[in-house]
C-alpha cells in the first residue's frame, strides 16, 4: 500500500513532464482508479444527507429526483451512442455518398433531438403541477406557516386553524409529517430564496410581495433548508433546521411552544431584562416582546446559533453574545462585549435552558 | 554681457536651499515675541489670515442662531476655555498675555468686523501661528455654532450679563485676585436649567452613567468640545466625587409638554418602539425597574437637549460609554417626527425606576 502511495503521488509529476499522455503504465493506472473511485465515492456521499435533493423525503423533491436521474441516465445514453457512432464512423472505409449522408443528418440531427426533446419537455411540463402544487383555491385549506427571509435569519410564524397568529420561532420549521404545509414567504430587506432541498424546489423571498410554496414531507427527520439567493455578507449563515414529525408529536409540539413559559429561571430572566434584551427579541411567557431580531422561545432546542453558524452550547451562545458579527458578519445584533463575563454567562445558561 | 544659461539656473536651484538652511541654522532669524513684528509683516499676515478665512468660509451656511438657549453652553466654555487669552466682560486681558505675539484680540473690537460663518471657521479650526487653538473636535458644529452666537452677542455684553450667563460663582471674598469659579453648577445647577435648555441635568442621573459619561469625555469617546475642555484636566478621583454628588440629588421635576398628541406618539414608540423600522421600544433599556445602571435616565431631561442627543446619535457622532454603540444602532432609523415625539414625551414623563 504505502508504495502504492509512493509511486502515485511522488512519482506523477516527473512521469507526467516525461511521458505526457503516458497513462498505460501500471501503477498509474491503479492511481488513477483510486482517485477515480473517490471521486465517485464524494459524489455518491452528497446524494444523501439532510440537505440533499437526491435523497428526498417528500413528493415534490421526489419527482424533482426522479427527473433528475431521467435526464442522467439519458443523457448517459445519448452521449454513449454518440460516443459510438463516432467510433464507428472512425474505422468505417468507404465514405457515404451524399443521399445517404443527407438522410442520416435528417434522422439523426433533426427527427431524433425532436423527439426526445419534446419527449424530455412533456415530461417537464407534465411534472410542473406535482412539484409546484397546490396554486390558487386550494391552499386556503392549508395549515400556514408565516416565513420571513430577513438579514440574516429566518422569522417563522405559526397560525392557529383560525388563522391567526399562534406564535412565532426563528430558524426552525417544523412540519407534521403527511400533511401539506403553505408557507408564505415574505421579506422585510433584500431578495432571499427559501429551499429545504430534501422536500422540494426553491422558492425566491421578495421584499414588497408574498410568495407562496407548498411542500409536504412523508419522512420524519432532521433536515436543512439554506438562503439560495445571495443576500449580504451572511448569506451562508441563513441555513435553517427542518423538523418533519409524526402528527401527534406535532401537535404536542405545536401546544407546547404555544404556551411556552420562560420565566422558569427567574434569574436568568431578570439579568435578560435587565441588559435590554428584550428591546429587540421576545421571548413567551415573559415580558420580553421585542420582535425586532429573533423570538428566543425554546432557543436551547434549536439547532444552532446565529443560524447555522455555531452549534447550540452554552459557550457558543456566549460568544455570539460577545460578538455577533464576529461569527456572523454583517448581523445586525451589536456587541455586548462590554457586559460582565458572568452576566454574559448567565444569559447564556438562560437561553440555553429554553426548552 | 552675460547671458543666462540653463545652468546657472540649476545652479540657483540647488544654492538657494542651501542658502535658506544656513541662514536657519545661523540663527540670525528672530524668533523673539518680545520685539514684535515689522509693521508690513505684521499687515501681511493678517492680510493672508483674512483672505483665508473669507475663503474657508464660503462654503459654510449659518443656521439661526438667535435661539437664547445657545447661550449658556458657550458662556460656560468661553470661560473655561477663551477667557484666559481673550478676556471677558468680567475680567480683562492679563498683561503676561498681552506679551503674546499676536496678542489675542480684545473681541468686543474685532467681532463686529466678522460674518457668522467666518467666526464659525475661526472657531472650529483656529489659527496657524497664533495661539488660537481649533475646536478641542471637529464632529460638534452645534457646539460651535452655539459659540458663534455667543460671540455676536459679546460685544454688547456687560460684566454683570456676561457672570450670570455663564453661571459663576459670585461669592464675595476680600481681596480674591484670580478668576471667579466656574463649577459644573455653572452650566449645570437644576435652577438654571430652563424649559428650552441644552445641558443636560444631572441630578439623579446613576452614579455608573454619570461617572461613565466623564470618562467618555477624558477619554474622548464622547465628542463635545465643551465638556472635554470641562473635565479633561480633573482627576479621576474628583470626578467620582462630581458623580456621586449628583447621583444623590433628587431627579428633576417634569413638565408636560401642551402637544397631547405629540406626547402620546412619543410614548408609543417609547413603549412598544417600531418594528418595522427596526425601532426597538425606549423602555426596554432606560429607566426599568432593576435596569443596567449604565442605560441613562431620561425623564425630566430638557427637550432641547434630548433631541441634540438623538441627533448625534442618529449620526453616528455622539458616542459615550462602552454601551453608546447599542443606542447609536437603536436611533440610527429614528426620523425628525420621532426624535420631537421622543423629547416631548420624555421631557414631560413622570419619573419611574433608576
Amino acid at each position: 500500500m504505502t508504495d502504492d502511495r509512493l509511486t502515485g503521488s511522488e512519482c506523477w509529476p516527473i512521469r507526467s513532464r516525461l511521458f505526457i499522455g503516458r497513462i498505460t503504465d501500471r501503477a498509474d493506472a491503479r492511481s488513477f482508479y483510486r482517485a477515480g473511485l473517490m471521486l465517485a465515492a464524494s459524489l455518491l456521499c452528497s446524494c444523501s444527507g439532510p440537505q440533499s435533493a437526491l435523497d428526498p423525503a417528500g413528493p415534490e423533491a421526489e419527482d424533482v429526483a426522479i427527473l433528475f436521474f431521467t435526464m442522467v441516465v439519458g443523457g448517459a445514453l445519448i452521449w454513449c451512442s454518440v460516443v459510438g457512432i463516432l467510433f464507428y464512423a472512425s474505422r468505417k472505409k468507404h465514405a457515404y455518398d451524399a443521399g445517404q449522408a443527407s438522410r442520416i443528418i435528417l434522422w439523426c440531427g433533426v427527427v431524433f433531438p425532436t423527439i426526445v426533446l419534446g419527449a424530455l419537455l412533456s415530461y417537464a411540463v407534465w411534472l410542473m403541477p406535482n412539484i409546484r402544487p397546490g396554486f390558487g383555491e386550494a391552499n386556503a385549506r392549508l395549515r400556514t406557516i408565516d416565513v420571513a427571509g430577513e438579514q440574516f435569519w429566518w422569522r417563522v410564524r405559526y397560525q392557529n386553524a383560525e388563522g391567526s397568529a399562534a406564535f412565532e420561532t426563528a430558524n426552525e420549521v417544523r412540519v407534521p409529517v403527511g400533511e401539506r404545509v403553505l408557507f408564505k414567504l415574505t421579506s422585510p430587506d433584500v431578495i432571499h430564496s427559501f429551499w429545504i432541498p430534501v422536500l422540494g424546489g426553491k422558492m425566491d423571498v421578495i421584499p414588497g410581495r408574498e410568495n407562496h410554496l407548498t411542500l409536504m414531507a412523508e419522512k420524519p427527520g432532521t433536515y436543512r433548508g439554506v438562503c439560495a439567493e445571495f443576500c449580504g455578507p451572511s448569506h451562508a449563515f441563513m441555513a435553517f433546521t427542518v423538523v418533519a414529525m409524526e402528527p401527534g408529536a406535532f401537535e404536542d409540539w405545536t401546544k407546547a411552544r404555544a404556551s411556552f413559559d420562560g420565566a422558569r429561571d427567574a434569574e436568568g430572566l431578570a439579568l435578560f431584562l435587565k441588559h435590554g434584551c428584550s428591546a429587540c427579541h421576545a421571548i413567551s411567557g415573559t415580558e420580553a416582546r421585542g420582535t425586532i431580531g429573533p423570538d428566543l422561545s425554546g432557543f436551547g432546542e434549536r439547532g444552532s446559533v446565529g443560524v447555522g453558524a455555531l452549534v447550540n452550547t452554552q459557550e457558543d451562545i456566549a460568544r455570539f453574545i460577545r460578538n455577533p458579527s464576529e461569527i456572523k458578519p454583517g448581523a445586525r445584533m451589536p456587541h455586548f462585549s462590554m457586559l460582565p463575563e458572568t452576566d454574559i454567562q448567565r444569559i447564556a445558561a438562560y437561553l440555553k435552558g429554553l426548552q | 554681457m552675460m547671458t543666462i544659461r540653463w545652468k546657472h539656473v540649476l545652479a540657483l536651484i540647488v544654492i538657494l536651499p542651501i542658502a535658506g538652511l544656513l541662514i536657519g541654522w545661523s540663527g540670525l532669524i528672530g524668533i523673539r515675541a518680545s520685539s514684535g513684528h515689522w509693521a508690513v509683516t505684521d499687515w501681511f499676515l493678517h492680510w493672508v489670515m483674512r483672505s483665508s478665512v473669507s475663503t474657508a468660509a464660503i462654503t459654510v451656511q449659518a443656521p439661526p442662531l438667535d435661539n437664547p438657549a445657545l447661550l449658556p453652553p458657550a458662556a460656560g466654555h468661553f470661560e473655561s476655555g477663551c477667557a484666559t487669552c481673550h478676556g471677558s466682560p468680567a475680567q480683562a486681558r492679563s498683561t503676561a498675555v498681552l506679551g503674546m505675539l499676536p496678542p489675542p484680540p480684545d473681541l468686543k473690537g474685532v467681532i463686529g468686523s466678522w460674518t457668522d460663518e467666518q467666526l464659525f471657521e475661526i472657531v472650529k479650526h483656529g489659527v496657524r501661528y497664533t495661539g488660537m487653538p481649533a475646536w478641542p473636535v471637529q464632529t460638534r458644529d452645534d457646539e460651535v455654532w452655539a459659540m458663534v452666537a455667543f460671540l455676536r452677542r459679546l460685544p454688547d455684553m456687560s460684566s454683570g450679563q456676561y457672570t450670570a450667563m455663564a453661571g459663576l460663582a459670585t461669592g464675595r471674598q476680600v481681596a480674591r485676585m484670580s478668576a471667579q469659579a466656574i463649577t459644573c453648577d455653572s452650566c449645570h445647577g437644576e435652577q438654571r436649567l430652563g424649559e428650552d435648555s441644552l445641558i443636560p441635568s444631572l441630578s439623579g442621573q446613576s452614579k455608573t452613567y454619570l461617572m461613565n459619561s466623564l470618562q467618555a469625555y477624558v477619554q474622548g469617546r464622547r465628542p463635545s468640545g465643551i465638556m472635554q475642555q470641562a473635565v479633561s484636566t480633573i482627576p479621576e478621583d474628583q470626578l467620582r466625587e462630581f458623580a456621586a454628588h449628583y447621583a444623590s440629588q433628587p431627579q428633576p421635576l417634569h413638565r408636560s409638554a401642551a402637544d397631547r398628541s405629540l406626547v402620546a406618539r412619543g410614548q408609543e414608540l417609547a413603549e412598544k418602539g417600531r418594528a418595522a423600522d427596526t425601532i426597538p421600544a425606549c423602555l426596554s433599556c432606560h429607566e426599568r425597574e432593576g435596569g443596567n445602571a449604565a442605560y441613562p435616565h431620561l425623564s425630566g431631561q430638557k427637550v432641547p437637549y434630548l433631541e441634540t442627543q438623538l441627533r448625534l446619535f442618529r449620526g453616528g457622532v455622539r458616542g459615550g460609554s462602552s454601551y453608546s454603540h447599542i443606542m447609536t444602532e437603536a436611533a440610527a432609523h429614528l426620523g425628525d417626527e420621532d426624535i420631537t415625539a421622543l423629547a416631548a414625551y420624555f421631557a414631560g414623563r413622570e419619573s419611574v425606576g433608576p
